[in-house]
């Protein structure tokens, strides 16, 4: 129990002079993802052929390499950027919620990180 | 993780006391009201009332105040203006938020289940404790603030058009219907102020006449504060008095990125 | 009595009410530095004044030429010169700045084109002493109450004021004739407070809860007026109650006296508009008092509207969605949930209901309680009064509509300047009697375990239909004999009443009691002072005596109740001298709008 008052748990700990960042970037990757995601849809659909080889010479072509690493990292990143509001609205106790941010960060990078990498070699064709 | 089900010392008991209409009584209606008695510190339990409409007013609270004064006189809630302007008789009729005095039994077609404002600590029956809903309201400092003097001997102008922008925000009546219907205040009222104090901060940001418009959204920049709202727009669905929450957290949003673009 | 945990408080001033008028008294309080506390049986947005609605007298000049003096005439007017004009004066005169203090605390008031506080015609109110119409009443749309009573609040939590909210006044705490204190009941727990204050200042409202229908909300139930006469203090001008000419047919809802300042207009069957009748200049616009009588002689000469031709129309269809959305939103909404009416399109259909009490705890002019002992006027020390629990008298025997959110914060600013002025800041206080708050906490414990066989709500349902049928907007001897006798049964039968709930958390059945107590006493007090005032003045419309008679009634009655529901009268003068020389004494004469 605690006999603090009311006003000064609502005050708490203060302004974390945070959050629009945050607001501004799911914002700015989702504008971002409306060309990307396009752009990736018709080129599939563009291609002749679905097979090993094809895509591969696609993704070896300068331009379609970079916008597919763009869309994996864009992708990533607000993926990341939503999956955190969803452990910050449902998980409430503070040691829970360290883990659980901590892990899905690095889930973020190993899975954002391999497939970038995995695009490169695709791409750089070794 | 955040509680799903409701805490088991929270769960409805099935043995509710039924109380028949009187003989005779052409025009029923049944009413499942949550009773929960703190003295007896068992769980609540729902009511069952049947009322004669025809010797009852058209609103919910009519039924209420009916059942209180002639059939069981231990049915606690709050009421007092019974016209829409004071707040007080804020519950959940029918699954959604709204005040008994201007709700009429008709809109709902079958019974009608009548339960305290949700997720909030109950004191007894319809009564919620809205202490924390209520220091959220003062923590966003609700009142004018400025640093320029006023004239001495007439008001501060202002333009109707700057009027407009505080005459439907400034209408709320702080009953609590949209903060209690908003899931993200469900989880984290903690830390999130929810619609209403939102509402009020809004208020007071696009008053012309204010002048603390930076320290205002100073204090809402945070992660939880302000962000948690996730444009859900129960609130402006639940509001009994036609306000837009949802549109003055939204334009809340858009002044915080305008500040930094 | 030891089930009941007493807690003991000490504050210099106490405030009981959270109105406009009580947290006008707080905040000024907090702000002169004098420890505070605000007690109150509501969260304070939750008060009365939130449903005002047209808005609040003051001679600003902001839509036309406008002098305090001139409204000081009307208002005295209004009043039928029962109003005493030193605190009459006092008001008007400050009623431009304390609406210019709220406008600068923040009050969201409607503007003009040149930016400047929006100001409508409002009943009684004219300009060049009953020439002009005058544009007079400050507006916030139609929630002006609401407006400043947030505001209001808003201004409480500013000055950081102690409220103890959902807290039951039960009693005054009195030795030998001095207010000390008052004893108080936290609603949530079941505790019992026992304030101790150099001053208690009266803030509860109205009793309109004593009759069947009104505009008032199921609050006004007087609780101070009730523990003034537990305290053995008298009630002044209690026969004259205020019936609002529009409250919604069948739901008594408050349809604002501002619709008709906007340009709305009445008609009765024949669709006439037949207040041009009984007030050729002003018309729809007469004082309150003149306008219901006019109504209810139309409804019992069979010219009343609707199948039992018992009502009466009120037309804004002409207004236009424009200006009714502009000005009357909260009218159209009303009027839609409570009547079923479109205003742009149908009538809405009204009748007098009763509004506003002028008669109530009597006061001077800084809001200090006076009774009478062996015939001259005391103050009672340790206490005051404001709003409409009090009566200094500004309305006198009928109030102009608009005038009392201007009584609120006027005298509720005057009292607390006035505390400033006489209580010494942390000054030591004298140890209460060992029995102090006894007799409140019996009567509490009595009512909580009361077994008797009559519900609290049978009892207030006979004592509302009687005060309904008796002390209506027109009375005579006979009616009021009858309504005394029926009264006293129903004051008998509280004796035998019936209370379920024991508990103390919440126990909203015994506040109910506790607030039916209180109605009960001043009930009383209505219906005896008005059958002892064998004249017709302002609100008092007298059949068997139909004018008014100055040569013997310009006085102000004080009636006391006692505990058996015997009553007792005294008189005080009307103060007809001004309290400076910036203005005359209006004399009195014939009233006609």
């Amino acid at each position: 129990m605690s006999l603090r008052s009311p006003l000064g748990r609502v005050a708490g700990l203060g302004s974390a002079k945070d959050g629009t960042a945050h607001w501004w970037a799911q914002r700015v990757s989702a504008v971002a993802l409306i060309p990307l995601t396009l752009w990736f849809m018709f080129s599939l659909l563009a291609l002749p052929a679905l097979d090993y080889a094809t895509v591969r010479a696609w993704l070896a072509f300068p331009l379609s390499g970079f916008l597919a690493v763009l869309l994996v990292a864009v992708l990533t990143y607000h993926s990341y950027l939503g999956t955190i509001e969803i452990v910050e609205d449902y998980v409430p106790s503070a040691g829970m919620k360290i883990f659980t941010l901590l892990v899905l960060r690095f889930l973020y990078v190993l899975v954002g990180g391999a497939s970038i990498f995995a695009i490169l070699r695709v791409a750089f064709g070794s | 993780m955040a509680e799903f089900s409701l805490p088991a010392n929270s769960k409805v008991r099935k043995d509710g006391r039924i109380f028949k209409a009187p003989a005779g009584a052409k025009n029923v209606r049944v009413f499942k009201i949550y009773r929960f008695d703190p003295d007896s510190g068992g769980n609540p339990r729902l009511d069952t009332y049947e009322v004669d409409m025809d010797a009852c007013g058209p609103m919910v609270l009519d039924a209420l105040i009916k059942i209180k004064n002639e059939v069981d006189s231990t049915l606690t809630f709050r009421r007092s203006c019974r016209e829409g302007i004071c707040g007080s008789c804020a519950m959940n009729i029918d699954g959604k938020n709204g005040l008994a005095c201007v709700s009429a039994c008709a809109d709902v077609k079958h019974d009608i289940k009548i339960y305290p404002l949700p997720h909030l600590p109950v004191i007894k029956d319809l009564i919620p404790d809205l202490t924390n809903f209520y220091a959220q309201y003062a923590s966003i400092k609700p009142w004018l603030q400025t640093r320029t003097a006023a004239p001495p001997d007439r008001e501060r102008l202002q333009s109707k058009e700057d009027q407009e922008k505080v005459d439907r925000p400034s209408a709320c009546i702080l009953c609590a219907c949209c903060s209690t219907g908003c899931p993200s205040y469900w989880w984290n009222s903690d830390r999130y102020l929810g619609p209403a104090a939102l509402l009020a901060a809004y208020r007071w940001i696009v008053d012309s006449r204010d002048e603390a418009a930076g320290e205002r959204l100073d204090y809402l920049e945070d992660p939880f504060r302000l962000y948690r709202c996730h444009t859900i727009m129960n609130c402006t669905e639940a509001c009994p008095k036609d306000l837009n929450p949802a549109k003055a957290i939204g334009e809340i949003k858009q002044m915080m990125a305008h500040r930094r673009l | 009595m030891s089930e009941y945990k007493l807690i003991d408080h000490t504050y210099d001033v106490v405030v009981v009410g959270a109105g406009g008028a009580g947290l006008r008294a707080t905040f000024g309080l907090a702000e002169a530095g004098l420890s505070t506390a605000c007690i109150t049986k509501v969260f304070p947005t939750r008060s009365h004044t939130v449903a005002a609605q047209g808005g609040i007298s003051a001679a600003l000049g902001n839509m036309g030429a406008d002098d305090w003096r001139w409204h000081m005439y009307d208002t005295v007017k209004g009043s039928d010169w029962l109003g005493d004009q030193d605190a009459i004066e006092f008001m008007c005169k400050e009623a431009a700045a304390a609406v210019i203090e709220l406008e600068h605390y923040g009050v969201p008031f409607s503007r003009t084109e040149d930016g400047r506080i929006y100001q409508r015609p409002f009943g009684g109110m004219t300009t060049h002493y009953g020439k002009g119409i005058a544009q007079r009443t400050c507006a916030a749309a139609d929630r002006t109450g609401h407006a400043m009573l947030h505001t209001l609040y808003q201004q409480s939590l500013k000055h950081e004021a102690n409220f103890f909210m959902e807290y039951f006044a039960l009693d005054l705490i009195m030795e030998n004739g001095e207010c000390r204190g008052v004893i108080a009941l936290d609603m949530s727990d079941g505790t019992l407070h026992r304030f101790r204050a150099h001053m208690v200042i009266i803030a509860t409202g109205g009793y309109g809860r004593a009759w069947f229908s009104c505009t008032s909300a199921h609050t006004c139930t007087g609780d101070g007026g009730g523990m003034a006469l537990r305290a053995g203090l008298p009630l002044q001008d209690m026969e004259f109650v205020q019936f609002h000419p529009t409250g919604i047919y069948g739901a008594g809802c408050l349809i604002t006296e501002g619709s008709r300042g906007e340009g709305g207009y009445l008609t009765n069957a024949l669709g006439e508009r037949f207040m041009e009748r009984y007030a050729p200049n002003a018309k729809d616009l007469a004082s309150r008092d003149v306008v219901s009588r006019a109504m209810t002689v139309e409804i019992r000469e069979g010219r009343g509207v609707g199948t039992l031709k018992d009502h009466i129309d009120l037309h804004l269809e002409h207004l236009g969605p424009a200006v009714v959305k502009e000005r009357l939103p909260g009218i159209a909404e009303t009027a839609r949930i409570f009547a079923g009416v479109d205003v742009n399109k149908e009538p809405i259909p009204v009748l007098p209901t009763v509004h506003y009490n002028m008669g109530g705890i009597p006061c001077n002019v800084h809001g200090e309680v006076i009774t009478r002992v062996n015939g001259s006027d005391t103050v009672v020390r340790g206490l005051m009064a404001v709003g409409e629990a009090a009566c200094v008298s500004v309305h006198g025997a009928n109030r102009l509509g608009s005038n009392s959110l201007l009584d609120l914060v006027v005298f509720g600013r005057e009292a607390a300047r006035h505390c400033a002025r006489i209580v010494k800041q942390d000054t030591a206080h004298r140890a209460f009697k060992a029995d102090a708050g006894d007799s409140a906490l019996a009567r509490l414990d009595r009512l909580r375990h009361a077994k008797g066989s009559r519900r609290t709500a049978d009892v207030r349902l006979g004592m509302q239909r009687v005060m309904q049928s008796d002390a209506a907007v027109f009375r005579t001897a006979e009616s009021l004999k009858d309504g005394k006798h029926k009264l006293a049964e129903v004051f008998a039968s509280f004796a035998d009443v019936q209370v379920t709930d024991r508990s103390l958390v919440w126990n909203t059945d015994l506040i109910e009691t506790l607030e039916l107590d209180n109605l009960l006493g001043q009930a009383v007090a209505t219906m005896h002072s008005a059958e002892n005032r064998t004249e017709s003045r302002g609100a008092q419309a007298r059949e068997d005596f139909p004018n008014r008679d100055d040569h013997h009634w310009m006085k102000h009655s004080l009636c006391w109740v006692d505990a058996k529901g015997a009553t007792q009268f005294d008189y005080r003068p009307v103060h007809l001298n001004t309290l400076t020389d910036d203005v005359e004494s209006i004399p009195p004469k014939a009233r006609t709008y």
